[in-house]
């Protein structure tokens, strides 16, 4: 463990992000809200932090080793997170505790979308612009971090084969070519967001409004600059604008990068995981129109269909946006929409869940087991994109499956226990190690109501879900810190 | 695909079971209940003739029971003789039972459930009474022999760790001998256990006919009682004590207790690595929720509210289903608490359900396993359990059988919902009938009887499905089973 190394990476990380104190502070002297002294003073504060960590170690040249790597990714959303606190407790346009303060800013950067304010429409300007900003850069930590860093790790079977990944090879070692994937990465990841803000502007959107919603739909975090979200606009364009990026942000961004880099766009189509994806999409979107169509729910079909695809899109890719109250909908659809960010967007872009090419394994490791209770001494191998699926892949799924299963059983029983009735406690556990957001009973718009200890509670699981689990399990075991 | 095995089989079972309608017989003739007689009368000849036809029709059968046979055999043995359990509660015009009703009240006897549909149990015909009782018994009977000597077999969900002879746990063979050996060696268990409890219950204070019915009830894990309020009837602690007891006795895998009972040696139950977990884990839980319940609940002695706790746990855990208050009212999360416990359920090889207390050691470990391999990626020790190696193809059958019984169940709760249940009471369904437990939180508290038709039919197949352990009846839906 190159611990000099780690601290080395985390000053600069803690320095970077103490400047992106900076555009609030902007934000805020544009808007004249007075909040400019807190967001200066974090920035301060922060900029200070990060030095003194990196200075004694900036001669530090060695390598990072996979270990290492772990550890930065986890400590980037812990400590970043509530680092991210920092301005929120500081201003003076809304008084945070010090737990509400650390949710809000973990919910933010770990793009989970869950938010303890109401009465979001008199907030500062700069506080709601501070929101997105957090959302939109977890999103790239996302996008960047986990994509260059978590397959050496191999967590929960993430090693797969692709075609060309892009990201350094499998070595013990991060190699060079990490930064040059991360630039192309990030500038994907720029692109989009700018295109995300340009259309929402076209459909209607004040400036301020289209670039903090652009922030929170690319980086498929859910957070909005309005109580109702979504919902305050009432506009179909501005839906389906939000409909066609949180599709987008929730597909493999190594696809965006060979579409970009080599111009492969049928890319997409090769790709199981991508089929599997959008047919799962249509498929939730389909039966939710024709059961609110059944039950009457809306005045009419066009309604129930624009509600019913909008819903299914933002909850099964993780977002959290809400264009009207899905927790009052009739029958299972709430508890199905629920399940269903389970199952979450596409590995290695900014979405939550288990991500969908976990659950395409799971099933054909299904039908395998089924083969061979008729066939018990052939061996069958998993297929996927027409190549046999390593044994060791094979079984980081079905552990990883079965961890986050038992996590989930283990944080509802603790947020029981910590006062949250069963109704919320599953939605609100689920809600937030899928990294979706918004739940069902007393989390449907915002968590205030939440006991202080249940937030913390919720707050890991948000870290457990964006970490993948194992990255933070990881942590606790000895093997780990010894050599 | 050898139909005529399976049917002839079937046939055997059906005349097997036919004898069976007539002891209610004895029990109406005793109580002067001469109503009653017709009811079995009419259904012992249909099952005795169904069954005497299908063994005719293929008494010609020949050849070995294979996989494929396997399956569909036991399939069908649970499905068939549901139907024919059904018969006598349909024949009985004082129950006023429409047919699901009465098919979900013989699945829920016959697989060991304990869900009633029925009100005013307490004035019900004893020979009724009897009938629901024996169903629970035949039924968990035939669970532990078929889950020793089938399913280890057929490969279900990681059962192939119990390979070896159930009779000598100490050799591995990969034969097995004939089920019959492994039912006429449980049968004595069996009867011992189920005697001994009839005998405690009515030392501890139940009338003869109460203490035998819940006897037959107790050691089978099923759960059915004699009385609405189930054994919060009788305010005894004594009863109480005698029930957990034989609750666990009923958990606990019956090859164990042979072994125990031929070495006349206690100390195997200790020695056995699944049944010393179900042990402690009995315990810790008790532990928990007694200590839980006693911050709540200052004012009550700390005698009476552990005997709860531990009496809850017990019955929830071996999925028996028993009650003395409504666990439902249980403060903050031991309600839910205690579904998550019923669904690790009891162990292989005893009548009880879930899905097995190895399974989640087995998943345990292997998860464990799976963290270690992140840190040192070449270490490829495999998991033992019991004393044994689970080989790949071990783990990732559990594997399998979780995740499958994962996503049942939500598919289940969805369907629960559906029907009209709301979310609690959904949840809980599914744990009460897919674990074979019996009572659930919400609607389903005391009973299934006030729930619509459709969450009935849910019910039944989420009971049948628990009880064939899910992948005997999913392997029936594929393709691959029906192509030569």
């Amino acid at each position: 463990m190159n611990f000099a190394a780690v601290q080395r990476v985390f000053g600069v990380l803690l320095m970077a992000f103490s400047l992106t104190m900076l555009p609030p502070a902007a934000v805020s002297l544009l808007y004249r809200d007075g909040e400019a002294t807190s967001f200066l003073a974090s920035f301060l504060l922060l900029a200070i932090g990060g030095v003194a960590l990196w200075w004694p170690v900036h001669r530090e040249h060695r390598d990072l080793r996979r270990r290492d790597g772990a550890l930065i990714v986890a400590l980037f959303w812990i400590v970043l997170g509530l680092a991210g606190a920092l301005p929120l407790l500081l201003n003076e346009g809304i008084e945070m505790s010090f737990t509400d303060a650390a949710f809000e800013a973990v919910s933010g950067l770990t793009t989970t979308g869950a938010t303890v304010i109401i009465g979001l429409d008199t907030l500062p300007r700069s506080i709601l612009y501070y929101r997105h900003q957090l959302q939109w850069l977890g999103g790239m930590g996302i996008v960047v971090l986990a994509v260059a860093v978590l397959p050496l790790l191999g967590v929960g079977g993430m090693q797969l084969y692709r075609a060309e990944t892009p990201g350094p090879s499998k070595d013990t070692k991060l190699t060079p070519r990490l930064a040059e994937t991360a630039k192309t990465l990030w500038v994907i990841y720029a692109a989009l967001t700018v295109a995300c803000i340009v259309a929402y502007r076209l459909a209607g959107m004040h400036w301020f409004d289209a670039i903090g919603h652009g922030f929170s739909t690319i980086s498929i975090g859910g957070f909005s600059t309005h109580d109702l979200n979504i919902g305050y606009f009432d506009d179909v364009l501005i839906e389906m604008v939000a409909v066609a990026f949180m599709f987008i942000g929730g597909i493999n961004f190594a696809l965006h990068f060979q579409a970009m880099r080599h111009g492969r766009v049928m890319a997409y189509w090769q790709d199981p995981e991508f089929r599997a994806y959008l047919f799962g999409l249509i498929a939730l979107a389909s039966f939710v129109s024709l059961y609110l169509l059944a039950r009457d729910y809306y005045a009419d079909v066009g309604t129930s269909v624009r509600q019913a695809v909008f819903h299914a899109v933002a909850i099964m890719t993780t977002s959290g946006f809400a264009s009207d109250d899905y927790a009052a909908w009739p029958g299972m659809l709430p508890v199905l929409l629920m399940l269903s960010s389970f199952i979450g967007a596409c590995a290695y872009s900014t979405g939550g869940g288990m991500k969908v090419i976990r659950w395409l394994l799971l099933a054909r490791q299904g039908a395998r087991e089924l083969k061979r209770l008729l066939h018990p001494h052939a061996q069958f191998a998993t297929r996927m994109g027409g190549r046999a699926v390593p044994e060791k892949i094979v079984r980081a799924v079905w552990g990883f499956f079965s961890v986050y299963v038992m996590v989930f059983a283990l944080l509802m029983i603790l947020t029981m226990a910590l006062g949250l009735d069963q109704v919320t406690a599953f939605s609100a556990v689920a809600a937030c190690l899928n990294n979706l957001g918004p739940g069902l009973g007393e989390v449907t718009s915002n968590y205030a109501t939440v006991p202080a200890a249940a937030k913390w509670v919720l707050m890991t699981a948000m870290l457990l879900g964006r970490l993948e689990i194992f990255t933070l399990l990881i942590l606790f075991t000895p093997a780990f810190w010894r050599k | 695909m050898n139909f005529a095995i399976v049917l002839r089989r079937l046939g055997l079972s059906l005349l097997g079971f036919a004898p069976f309608m007539l002891t209610p017989l004895v029990v109406a003739a005793l109580h002067g209940e001469v109503r009653l007689f017709r009811p079995f009368i009419d259904a012992g000849a249909i099952v005795a003739l169904a069954g005497l036809l299908a063994w005719f029709a293929a008494r010609k059968a020949a050849g070995a029971m294979r996989l494929r046979e396997g399956f569909l055999f036991i399939t069908l043995f649970w499905c068939v003789l549901s139907l024919a359990a059904t018969l006598p509660l349909l024949f009985t015009g004082a129950l006023h039972l429409p047919f699901v009703s009465a098919f979900f009240e013989a699945v829920s006897g016959l697989t060991g459930t304990g869900a009633t549909v029925i009100t005013g149990l307490d004035a019900l015909p004893r020979a009724i009474l009897w009938y629901r009782a024996q169903l629970q018994w035949l039924g968990g009977f035939a669970v532990a022999v078929i889950a020793l000597a089938a399913l280890p077999v057929l490969n279900v969900g990681g059962m192939q760790l119990y390979r070896g002879d159930p009779l000598n746990p100490t050799r591995q063979d990969r034969i097995l001998p004939r089920a019959r050996d492994i039912a006429r060696a449980f049968i004595i268990v069996y009867l011992l256990l189920t005697m001994a409890c009839a005998s405690a219950y009515w030392f501890a204070g139940m009338q003869p006919f109460d203490a035998i019915a819940h006897a037959l009830t107790t050691v089978s894990t099923g759960g059915f009682s004699t009385h609405d309020s189930n054994l919060a009837w009788f305010q005894n602690d004594a009863v109480e004590m005698v029930a957990i007891f034989f609750m666990l006795a009923g958990g606990i895998s019956f090859a164990v207790h042979l072994f125990a009972l031929r070495r006349l040696d206690p100390g195997i139950y200790w020695k056995h690595a699944e049944t010393r977990l179900f042990i402690v884990l009995v315990l810790w839980m008790s532990l928990l929720a007694a200590a839980y319940l006693l911050s709540h609940h200052h004012t009550a002695s700390v005698f009476d509210v552990t005997l709860n706790a531990v009496f809850q746990v017990v019955s929830i855990m071996t999925t028996s289903g028993f009650r003395t208050e409504h666990y439902a009212d249980w403060p903050g999360f031991l309600p839910v608490l205690l579904i998550f416990i019923g669904i690790m359920g009891a162990c292989a090889g005893s009548a009880g359900g879930g899905m097995k207390v190895f399974r989640v050691a087995l998943v345990w470990l292997q998860g464990l396993r799976e963290l270690r391999l992140l840190v040192h990626p070449a270490s490829e020790a495999p998991v033992k359990f019991a004393g044994r190696l689970a080989n790949a193809s071990v783990v990732e059958a559990v594997w399998g059988f979780f995740a499958a019984y994962t996503l049942l169940y939500t598919l289940l709760m969805l369907l629960f919902m559906s029907s009209g249940l709301d979310q609690v009471s959904a949840f809980s369904a599914v744990a009460a009938t897919l674990n074979n437990l019996g009572p659930g939180l919400g609607e389903v508290a005391s009973n299934f009887a006030a729930v619509p038709v459709a969450a009935k039919w849910v019910g039944i197949i989420a009971m049948i499905l628990g009880r064939v352990e899910i992948f005997v009846v999913a392997v029936l839906f594929t393709a691959e089973f029906w192509r030569h």
